[in-house]
C-alpha cells in the first residue's frame, strides 16, 4: 500500500510538469504574457515560423513526457531486480535520428522566405531604398538617436534633423534605414514589428520595415550593452504618410527658429 | 559519518542565517544628509582642521535646502513680498509660459491616461500608482478621503472666479496639471541621475569614473550649455533641453521617456543642488575662525547665489528678425576670420580648432612632449576642441545654437566670448559684430557638411599627418 502511494505521488509529480507547462502556454494570452499585436507587413511570417517550431516542440514534449510518466508508473519495482543489458535496437536508432533530421531540414527550408524578405531582399520600388534611406539610426550608450537627411537627401548636410528617443516614420510605406552604433553592440528591437537587428560599431546595416498601423510603439535595446542597458528605450511613432510629410516639413522649418 | 554530516549541515545553516540575524531590521534609514564638498573644505585650512566648523557648515546648508529626502528652499520674507518662492520656482516659471504649460499638461495626459480613464469611468479602485510621483499619489489618496457624500459628481469647491468644480473634475485636474514637488524630483534624481552625478551633484557618482567626458559637477554653478551672455547661470529651459535631448557623444542620454512635468521637476532639483553647492563653496572659502558662521553671512551668500539664477533669463542672446542667409562671400569672410591667428588680427579659431577644423590646432597640445597633453577645463578634465568635420554639436546644431556658442563662448572651457573681440581687418582695428559671428557660423556649418560653398570659398586646408 505504502509503495503504491509513493509510486502514485511520483507519477503525479512528474505529470505536473507537462500539464503545468502546456497550461501556461494556453493561458499566456489571458495573462498578458503573449506577443503584442503585429504592426508590420512581415510580422505574420515571423510569427508563423514561431508557431511551426512551437507546435513541433509541443508535440515532442507531450509525447516524451507521457512516455516518461508511463515508465515511472509501470516500471517502478518494489524489490531491486537485476538489470538486463542491451546493445540497442538499430532500427529504432535510425528512426530517432532520421525524424529530427527531417524536421530540421523542414525548419531550415521553411524559414528561407521570411529571412530573405526581412534581411536580404530590401525594397527597391518604394520612395526609400538602401541607397536612399529615410533615416539613419544611431545607437550609443545609452540612447537612440535618429538622423533625417536634409532636403537634398544628404546625411552629412548642415541641415540634417537629429532627434533623440523619438523615431517618427510613415505608415504603409516601405521604410529603409541605416543602423549604426557609436560604441558597442546594441540591438534595435521593435516587438510589434517583429524586427530585431544588431547594431555593430563600424558597420552601416540596412534595415527595413513597413508599419501597417499608425501608433506609438516601444523600441528597446535587445543586446546587453553596458550598465545603462535598461535605460536604452525609445519610441517609434508611426504617422499616416501625409501627416509624416507635414511633421518633417515642420522639423525642417524648426531648424531656423530663433527661440 | 552521520554526525559529521549533521554538523556540516548545521554549520551551513548557521552561515546562511548569520547575515540575516546579524542585521538590525530598520524600516527606513533614519535620515540622509548631503555630504560636504571635500575640495572646498580642503581649500580653506582653517575649515579643514576644524570638524566643529564643518558640522556648523553642514547644519547651515541643511537649514537652507533641507535633506535629500526632504529638500526645500529656505524662503526669505523679502522674496515672498516680491511674489517669489524658490520652492515653486519651476512651476511658476513654466506656468508663466503658456506654450510650455500646455505641453506639460499634454504630456501628463499621456503619462496618466490609465489613471485619467479610471477616474472618468469611476473605477477608483483600478487606479495604478504612477512611477516616481509619490506626491501626486498622496494627494490623490487624500482627495479620495475627501470625496463628498453626494458622490464624485457633487460639488467639491468653488474657484476664485465663482466657478463650481465637481470632485471628479478636481481629480482629473490634479493629474493633468501635476507638477512634482522637490522631494518627488529628488526621488527620481536618486533613481536616474545619482549614479553618475552623485547625491550632491558633484559629478562623482559610482559610475562617473567610467565616463569620458566626466559628468557635470553642479556645485561650482558652472554649466557649459546655456544660451546666455556673460557666463550666466543656465535658464530653466537650457537645463530642460539637456534633459530632454541628452548630450550626443557623451554618456548623458535623453530622458524623454519621462513626462515633461518630471523633467521640469528634475531641472528644479538640479538648480537646488547647484545653489547649495555654490553657497557651500562661497561659505567655505570665506570662512574665518575668528568670526565663525553667522546667519547674516550665510544669508548674504545664499541671496547672492539665488540672485544669479534669478537673473539668468535676462541674459538670453536674442536675435531680431529672421536668420541671415549664407552667401559665398559671407562664408569666405567667415573662413578668413576662422583661419587668421590672433596675432594677425583674426578670430584665432585655428589655434585650437586647427586649419582644417578638426580640433587639432597648435594650442591643444604642447609640441616637444611625448604624446599629447590636452588642455583642461575648469573641472580639471582634459578636453578637446570640437572637430567640426564630424558634424556633432553637443548643444544643438541649429544656426541659432552655433551663433550663441560663438557669441558667448562656452563656460568653463577655453572657448572665449567672441562678441566685441578685437580684430584687425584691412589694417583697421575693430570689435567683432553680430554679422562677423554669423559669418563664422556659416563657415562652421559648411565645414561640418563639406558642401560646395566651402569649395567656392577656397576650401579648408587639410593638415598632413593628423
Amino acid at each position: 500500500m505504502k509503495h503504491f502511494l509513493l509510486r502514485a505521488l511520483f507519477t503525479l509529480l512528474f505529470l505536473a510538469v507537462p500539464v503545468l507547462g502546456v497550461w501556461t502556454f494556453v493561458k499566456a494570452e489571458d495573462w498578458g504574457l503573449w506577443f503584442p499585436p503585429i504592426a508590420s507587413s512581415y510580422g505574420g511570417s515571423i510569427d508563423f515560423l514561431f508557431f511551426v517550431i512551437l507546435w513541433m516542440v509541443t508535440i515532442t514534449f507531450i509525447a516524451t513526457e507521457v512516455l516518461l510518466v508511463w515508465f515511472i508508473f509501470r516500471y517502478s519495482k518494489k524489490d531491486p531486480t537485476r538489470a538486463t543489458y542491451t546493445h540497442g535496437n538499430h532500427t529504432l536508432e535510425m528512426v530517432w535520428t532520421a525524424i529530427p533530421a527531417l524536421l530540421l531540414i523542414f525548419v531550415a527550408f521553411s524559414q528561407m522566405k521570411a529571412w530573405t524578405t526581412v534581411k536580404i531582399n530590401f525594397p527597391s520600388d518604394g520612395p526609400y531604398t538602401v541607397q536612399k534611406p529615410l533615416m539613419e539610426v544611431y545607437a550609443s550608450q545609452f540612447d537612440w538617436r535618429v538622423r533625417y537627411p536634409d532636403a537634398q537627401g544628404n546625411f552629412m548636410g548642415a541641415d540634417v534633423i537629429e532627434v533623440p528617443y523619438d523615431i517618427t516614420v510613415p505608415a504603409d510605406t516601405k521604410v529603409v534605414f541605416r543602423l549604426k552604433s557609436r560604441d558597442v553592440l546594441h540591438s534595435f528591437f521593435v516587438p510589434v514589428f517583429r524586427l530585431k537587428q544588431d547594431a555593430v560599431p563600424g558597420m552601416e546595416i540596412p534595415v527595413w520595415f513597413e508599419a501597417t498601423k499608425p501608433g506609438d510603439y516601444d523600441l528597446i535595446c535587445a543586446e546587453l550593452c553596458g550598465w545603462g542597458h535598461y535605460k536604452m528605450a525609445g519610441k517609434i511613432h508611426v504617422l499616416p504618410p501625409d501627416e509624416f510629410q507635414r511633421w518633417l516639413a515642420q522639423k525642417r522649418a524648426a531648424l531656423y527658429a530663433t527661440d | 559519518m552521520t554526525l559529521r554530516r549533521h554538523r556540516s549541515a548545521a554549520l551551513l545553516a548557521a552561515a546562511a542565517l548569520s547575515p540575516i540575524l546579524a542585521c538590525k531590521f530598520e524600516p527606513r534609514t533614519p535620515e540622509l544628509h548631503y555630504s560636504l564638498n571635500a575640495k572646498a573644505i580642503a581649500s580653506n585650512p582653517d575649515l579643514a582642521g576644524d570638524p566643529g566648523a564643518q558640522a556648523q557648515l553642514e547644519g547651515a546648508l541643511e537649514m537652507l535646502v533641507g535633506t535629500p529626502r526632504n529638500p526645500r528652499f529656505l524662503t526669505l520674507p523679502e522674496w515672498l513680498a516680491d511674489g517669489f518662492d524658490p520652492n515653486f520656482w519651476g512651476e511658476d516659471h513654466v506656468k508663466a509660459d503658456e506654450a510650455a504649460w500646455k505641453a506639460l499638461v499634454e504630456s501628463n495626459q499621456k503619462a496618466f491616461h490609465q489613471q485619467l480613464a479610471a477616474i472618468r469611468d469611476g473605477r477608483f479602485e483600478a487606479l495604478v500608482r504612477p512611477r516616481f510621483a509619490d506626491d501626486l499619489w498622496e494627494r490623490w489618496q487624500s482627495l479620495r478621503a475627501e470625496m463628498p457624500a453626494g458622490g464624485p459628481d457633487a460639488e467639491f469647491l468653488t474657484t476664485d472666479d465663482g466657478q463650481k468644480v465637481s470632485w471628479r473634475e478636481e481629480a482629473l485636474y490634479r493629474f493633468e496639471n501635476y507638477y512634482p514637488s522637490l522631494a518627488s524630483s529628488a526621488a527620481l534624481y536618486h533613481n536616474q541621475c545619482f549614479h553618475c552625478h552623485g547625491a550632491e551633484g558633484g559629478g562623482d557618482g559610482s559610475t562617473s569614473r567610467f565616463l569620458e567626458p566626466r559628468p557635470r559637477d553642479y556645485r561650482p554653478g558652472k554649466f557649459k550649455f546655456t544660451a546666455l551672455k556673460g557666463k550666466a547661470r543656465p535658464r530653466h529651459e537650457d537645463v530642460f533641453r539637456i534633459l530632454a535631448e541628452g548630450v550626443y557623444t557623451t554618456a548623458m542620454p535623453s530622458f524623454r521617456r519621462f513626462t515633461d512635468s518630471q523633467l521640469h521637476g528634475l531641472v528644479d532639483y538640479v538648480r537646488m543642488l547647484s545653489i547649495r553647492g555654490e553657497t557651500e563653496i562661497l561659505l567655505a572659502s570665506f570662512y574665518d575662525p575668528a568670526e565663525g558662521l553667522h546667519f547674516d553671512n550665510v544669508r548674504e551668500n545664499y541671496v547672492d547665489v539665488v540672485g544669479r539664477w534669478r537673473g539668468a533669463p535676462e541674459q538670453l542672446i536674442t536675435l531680431v528678425g529672421p536668420i541671415p542667409q549664407p552667401t559665398p562671400e559671407r562664408v569666405a569672410h567667415g573662413r578668413a576670420l576662422f583661419t587668421t591667428p590672433g596675432e594677425k588680427g583674426g578670430a584665432n579659431c585655428v589655434s585650437c580648432h586647427g586649419t582644417s577644423g578638426r580640433g587639432d590646432g597648435p594650442s591643444v597640445w604642447e609640441p616637444g612632449k611625448v604624446g599629447i597633453e590636452y588642455t583642461k577645463d575648469d573641472w580639471g578634465n582634459p578636453i578637446q576642441p570640437r572637430d567640426f568635420t564630424r558634424g556633432v554639436f553637443r548643444f544643438g546644431r541649429r544656426p541659432i545654437d552655433l551663433y550663441r556658442r560663438i557669441y558667448a563662448g562656452i563656460n568653463g572651457t577655453p572657448m572665449p566670448e567672441h562678441i566685441g573681440m578685437t580684430i584687425t581687418e584691412n589694417g583697421a582695428q575693430r570689435a567683432m559684430t553680430e554679422d562677423d559671428i554669423w559669418d563664422l557660423v556659416f563657415f562652421v556649418r559648411e565645414l561640418s557638411s563639406q558642401s560646395p560653398l566651402v569649395a567656392s570659398a577656397g576650401g579648408a586646408e587639410r593638415q598632413e599627418g593628423h
